[in-house]
């Protein structure tokens, strides 16, 4: 069978585009600023999150962290070894606590000492000293580096020395900010940093010491600059895992779960885009192709006449098709590309942070493969029209125009075309292709696919309904409407009007732009919520309770505090049986058995600030059981769950509680480290001891270390201001930058729906030249397409509105991040819609308006 | 040649059904010139269609040199289309994005396995060139007059050297001189390229050009006349000569 050369095809259809360059310029538009829009979006927001990723390391200092009970085991040890061996860096951190003593006093001083190789440690992030200096100059085998209290309390100065163990240090340097200071233990007594050497050198490790170790990972940096994945992140930390089941492994996310949030609501968002901007300019793509098509019919039939095959003519609107997607998608990637490097510069002043551009060539290939994909499926449906093109249309055209309105020339379609259905069903497992592609996030993808579904059935629904509606309304009151209006109306459901696959263009479009909008609303919300400038920065340890009045007095004093104080209540207790195991042979996973005997109970009669339910459910303030809320992670390592009894030993003392909540925090409270939480009731009697959390203006913390050390020095204060308002200020950078990108979709977004409707123009200049033959004048035109294009806009508007909230809905939900119904900005928006769309629509027919009829007869 | 049986055709318009075609029967023979006339809506076209493939009948046949095309499926029709009937539309019906010289050879290139495309190439040439279009090859349609249009139309409907050509009212589009140019080149064409001509027109003055007229009302046959042998040839070489002089 013969067959079309490729030669004669591409010429056909490049000589169709240059005859036609006016329409092909929306199309090609229309894919450039969608692969644009993905292009810079992606590319940057990959090298902000590696930024910031760097940034969220050195919370940690590491990628991982392992803490270990017991010196490694030479079969672990060899484990250890052949990980080194891959590249991956390994240090051991050394903590304990100890006594520390100058020959200045008399009075030994309780110290959390900290022994580190400066060579290596940290990873991630810098330990700032006063005066500046690098870590690894100052700390030596024979000096430390103290916490600034440690001198106010044993009236020390830098240069003096400080005996540890059975040697004397000088202490070189103070201790201003340590990167890990968030992961590490709060423990009591102020920070000592010490070499590996010294802390050999000061006898301090005997066996049988209480010291605890941990080891800190660095994964080895990826080749084109681009942030470590987070599943070779996840991966790393279950191989440790199994590799040392005693130790408790978690990643630099687990460490300020704010930052972590922040991050991944930060990578769903940026997906969302990603996506929006993609299936927005697919859209312009489809809608502009079905135009084009429509108006080759004429030139279809004849080849057809001639001879020509379905497949011939295809083949031919095929290869225009991946011309004008390549053709879009080059000019997007420059474009993109242009964004991309653009972004930095733009957002210099507002983020103050150096953000690396990697120009990545898979960013690059992906928008450019992504705009020909969607562009060839969104022309697919079109496409496949054209089997449907019978060449008796240049003979008898009244009866091959289809008079079906849009849905009921659809339904045929698909009750009689299997191949439309299989394009419908290409198409969408296209779009899921590219959506698990694009997005980072799962959900994401999954939540968009199905949405977009959803919308286009609703949509397609609805625009029949209203369409019908108009014709009987038309049909009532006919001639009793003025006549702009009747003809404005009428357009909406004459044959061959677009009015339905633009009500659809549209609305998706809409959708997807709100959509955004609503859900970085909420996300930057929430974000401002979880870096409130309130939270908790210095915390306090071992008050007892005769302090503990006296201290929440002074603290209330304190101009410095500008929240109230949280305090926390500590039993020391132990675990004797879980689910009537005893607790030597309890199945327990990555949680060490010896650490059953040494467990913290709190109580609280509400959930505490910062903390929230995540399985079963809270007591009543009057709880007289004894009842327990487990943190989530302990309760996975321990083995327990709603329903399950512990039996605990505190003194003399032993209790079984039912566990009736699982709980989660936030990381950024006192309670935040409480695993057992019980009613007062419970806890009766027992000793305790308190620790609170206070906020402080950073500038001033140090007033209140040293107000609470005159009056209470046996209190130990830790300071984390500094590593906290490091996390702030991330999460304040993640809202700026997904305000950013968002309101950049939204723009893109708009300009593509923009020439959506421009396109349709091509169909109005026939209508245009009979009513102007007719005497109609400019504005009496202008005033029939208003009319049309604003019921256009608000229909679509309300569809694509109500969905971008359901969207957004559903989408936070999983991001666990709160939804609210945003009435002010959804009628703003819809009101919006309906003027883009008349704006659009008047700026598109200006030129068609000012035409002489002959003219456009002539160029038709 | 053509053979028609118990050809019918209906179209809905909205929940009307309109009966275009009613049972036609009638067979024209290889080489004939035969003119279909009838007033507007009396079924010329929608016949010619139906002869052609471009449409299928509600019932009855069309057989075309033996092999009945009515249900053929759309790709094989093409295929039979391409090789078996050369077409001449009253509009022409060029594509505005290629050259006359494209145009014509189109239906080469749609047909006919591009191994040999210089042969399409000099035969198009030749083609255009008979039509009086040597000096026009690269010319887009919309450079060219009507009557130019038309000739190229006519090129292309005998590249392929197709034993039948289908006319609807081919000169409808044109001035007197031109469309007497154009007639003259096509019944040349026919006959040194002995094809079976089929010829739709209202025009009782050309239609008196052809060896039958087929005359059709209402959507059926109500004359069918077979001019006596020499009469209609006599006047084709009038034609060539009235053409000639006018010229």
């Amino acid at each position: 069978m013969a067959s079309l050369s490729y030669r004669s095809a591409i010429k056909i259809a490049a000589r169709e585009m240059r005859s036609s360059r006016g329409k092909f310029f929306f199309v090609v538009l229309s894919v450039a600023i969608g692969v644009a829009a993905l292009t810079g979006v992606r590319g940057f927001s990959s090298s902000f999150r590696a930024t910031l990723l760097l940034r969220a390391r050195s919370i940690m200092a590491a990628d991982v962290s392992a803490r270990m009970f017991e010196q490694p085991t030479p079969e672990q040890q060899k484990g250890l070894d052949a990980i080194a061996a891959e590249g991956v860096e390994m240090t051991p951190i050394t903590e304990l606590l100890s006594m520390a003593s100058s020959p200045k006093t008399l009075d030994p001083l309780l110290v959390s000492i900290k022994a580190v190789d400066p060579a290596m440690y940290p990873f991630y992030g810098t330990v700032e000293l006063a005066p500046a200096a690098a870590l690894k100059n100052v700390l030596k085998p024979d000096t430390v580096v103290v916490a600034d209290d440690l001198l106010v309390r044993l009236h020390l100065k830098v240069g003096d020395e400080l005996k540890i163990g059975t040697r004397q240090f000088r202490i070189a340097s103070v201790v201003v900010n340590e990167p890990d200071r968030l992961s590490g233990n709060f423990a009591a007594g102020p920070r000592v940093l010490i070499s590996r050497e010294g802390l050999d050198a000061s006898g301090l490790l005997a066996p049988g010491s209480h010291a605890g170790q941990r080891y800190l990972f660095k994964l080895p940096a990826r080749r084109d600059g681009s942030a470590i994945p987070d599943s070779a992140v996840s991966a790393f930390s279950e191989r440790l895992e199994k590799l040392l089941p005693e130790a408790r492994v978690i990643d630099y996310r687990e460490t300020n779960p704010a930052l972590t949030r922040g991050l991944d609501r930060a990578t769903s968002l940026l997906s969302l885009m990603s996506l929006v901007a993609l299936v927005l300019g697919a859209i312009g793509v489809g809608m502009a192709m079905r135009a084009h098509l429509q108006q080759r019919l004429d030139t279809i039939a004849i080849m057809k006449s001639l001879g020509a095959r379905s497949g011939q003519i295809m083949k031919i609107y095929l290869l225009q098709t991946l011309l004008l997607g390549l053709l879009g998608g080059v000019l997007g990637v420059a474009l993109g590309v242009g964004v991309q490097m653009a972004f930095p510069h733009f957002l210099a002043k507002l983020l103050q942070m150096q953000t690396e551009v990697h120009l990545q060539a898979q960013t690059v290939l992906i928008g450019l493969g992504a705009g020909v994909l969607t562009t060839l499926l969104f022309t697919l449906p079109p496409l496949l029209d054209i089997r449907g093109v019978r060449p008796i249309l240049i003979l008898r055209r009244a009866v091959e125009e289809n008079d079906d309105p849009f849905v009921t020339a659809a339904l045929r379609k698909l009750r009689k075309n299997l191949a439309q259905i299989g394009a419908a069903l290409l198409i969408l497992a296209g779009l899921a292709g590219i959506a698990a592609t694009l997005s980072d996030s799962a959900t994401v993808g999954k939540v968009f696919s199905l949405g977009l579904v959803a919308v286009l059935a609703v949509l397609v629904a609805s625009s029949a309904l209203v369409l019908a509606g108009l014709r009987r309304f038309l049909e009532r009151t006919r001639l009793s409407l003025p006549s702009p209006m009747r003809h404005g109306l009428a357009n909406l459901y004459r044959p061959g009007n677009p009015s339905a696959a633009l009500l659809a263009a549209l609305g998706l479009g809409v959708m997807q732009i709100m959509a955004v909008y609503f859900v970085q609303q909420s996300v930057v919300r929430e974000l401002h919520i979880s870096s409130a400038p309130n939270l908790p920065n210095v915390f306090l340890i071992d008050i007892t309770p005769d302090e503990i009045n006296g201290v929440r007095t002074l603290i209330k004093a304190q101009p410095s505090v500008t929240a109230p104080a949280e305090m926390m209540p500590v039993v020391s207790s132990r675990i004797i049986d879980i689910d009537g195991v005893p607790a030597n042979q309890a199945r327990l996973k990555n949680f060490p058995k010896r650490m059953l005997q040494s467990v913290s109970l709190t109580w609280s009669a509400d959930l505490p600030p910062g903390t929230s339910a995540v399985a079963g459910k809270w007591w009543q303030k009057d709880e007289k059981q004894p009842v327990v809320a487990v943190s989530q992670r302990d309760a996975e390592r321990l083995g327990v769950k709603v329903g399950s009894h512990i039996t605990f030993a505190a003194q003399d003392q032993r209790f079984t509680a039912k566990v009736v909540a699982l709980t989660k925090a936030d990381g950024q409270h006192a309670y935040s480290r409480a695993s057992f939480i019980l009613p007062q009731t419970a806890l009766a009697g027992l000793p305790v001891v308190w620790y609170g959390g206070v906020h402080a203006d950073p500038a001033r913390v140090g007033e209140l270390q040293r107000a609470l050390y005159r009056a209470y020095p046996t209190v130990t204060v830790i300071n984390v201001a500094q590593a906290l308002e490091t996390v702030r200020s991330v999460v304040i950078q993640i809202t700026y930058v997904i305000q950013f990108l968002a309101a950049f979709s939204i723009f893109a977004g708009i300009l593509i729906l923009a020439s959506s409707i421009a396109g349709t123009r091509y169909r109005r200049i026939k209508e245009v030249v009979v009513l102007k033959t007719l005497g109609a004048t400019r504005r009496q035109i202008a005033t029939i397409f208003s009319i049309e294009f604003a019921v256009l806009g608000l229909v679509a508007g309300v569809v694509g509105i109500i969905f971008a909230n359901v969207i957004a809905k559903v989408l936070l939900h999983r991001m666990d991040v709160v939804f609210h119904w945003q009435w002010g900005w959804s009628f703003v928006a819809l009101l919006a819609t309906a003027a883009l769309t008349v704006t659009t629509g008047w700026v598109a027919s200006h030129r068609i308006l000012g035409q002489k009829p002959l003219e456009v007869l002539r160029d038709e | 040649m053509i053979e028609v049986e118990g050809l019918r055709k209906s179209i809905r318009n909205g929940t009307r059904t309109v009966d275009i075609l009613k049972g036609l029967d009638f067979e024209i023979p290889k080489g004939q010139f035969a003119a279909i006339m009838g007033a507007s809506g009396s079924g010329k076209s929608t016949l010619l269609g139906l002869l052609a493939g471009l449409d299928s009948p509600s019932s009855g046949e069309v057989r075309l040199n033996g092999i009945a095309i009515s249900y053929l499926p759309e790709d094989k029709l093409a295929q039979v289309r391409g090789k078996t009937i050369g077409f001449v539309f009253q509009s022409y019906q060029l594509i505005p994005t290629l050259t006359a010289l494209e145009n014509v050879l189109l239906p080469y290139e749609l047909n006919v396995d591009g191994s040999d495309a210089k042969a399409g190439q000099s035969r198009a040439r030749e083609l255009l060139a008979s039509v009086g279009l040597g000096d026009r090859f690269g010319h887009y349609p919309v450079q060219l007059s009507g009557g130019e249009q038309q000739r190229v139309a006519l090129a292309r409907a005998f590249i392929l050297r197709p034993p039948i050509v289908l006319a609807d009212e081919p000169t409808g589009n044109l001035d007197s001189t031109n469309g007497a140019h154009v007639l003259d080149l096509l019944l040349n064409l026919n006959r040194t390229e002995g094809t079976t001509l089929v010829l739709v027109t209202h025009d009782a003055v050309l239609a008196a050009y052809a060896d039958r007229r087929i005359t059709l009302r209402d959507g059926l046959i109500v004359s069918d006349e077979t001019v006596p042998a020499g009469g209609a040839a006599e006047l084709r070489q009038g034609s060539a000569v009235t053409e000639a002089g006018a010229e």
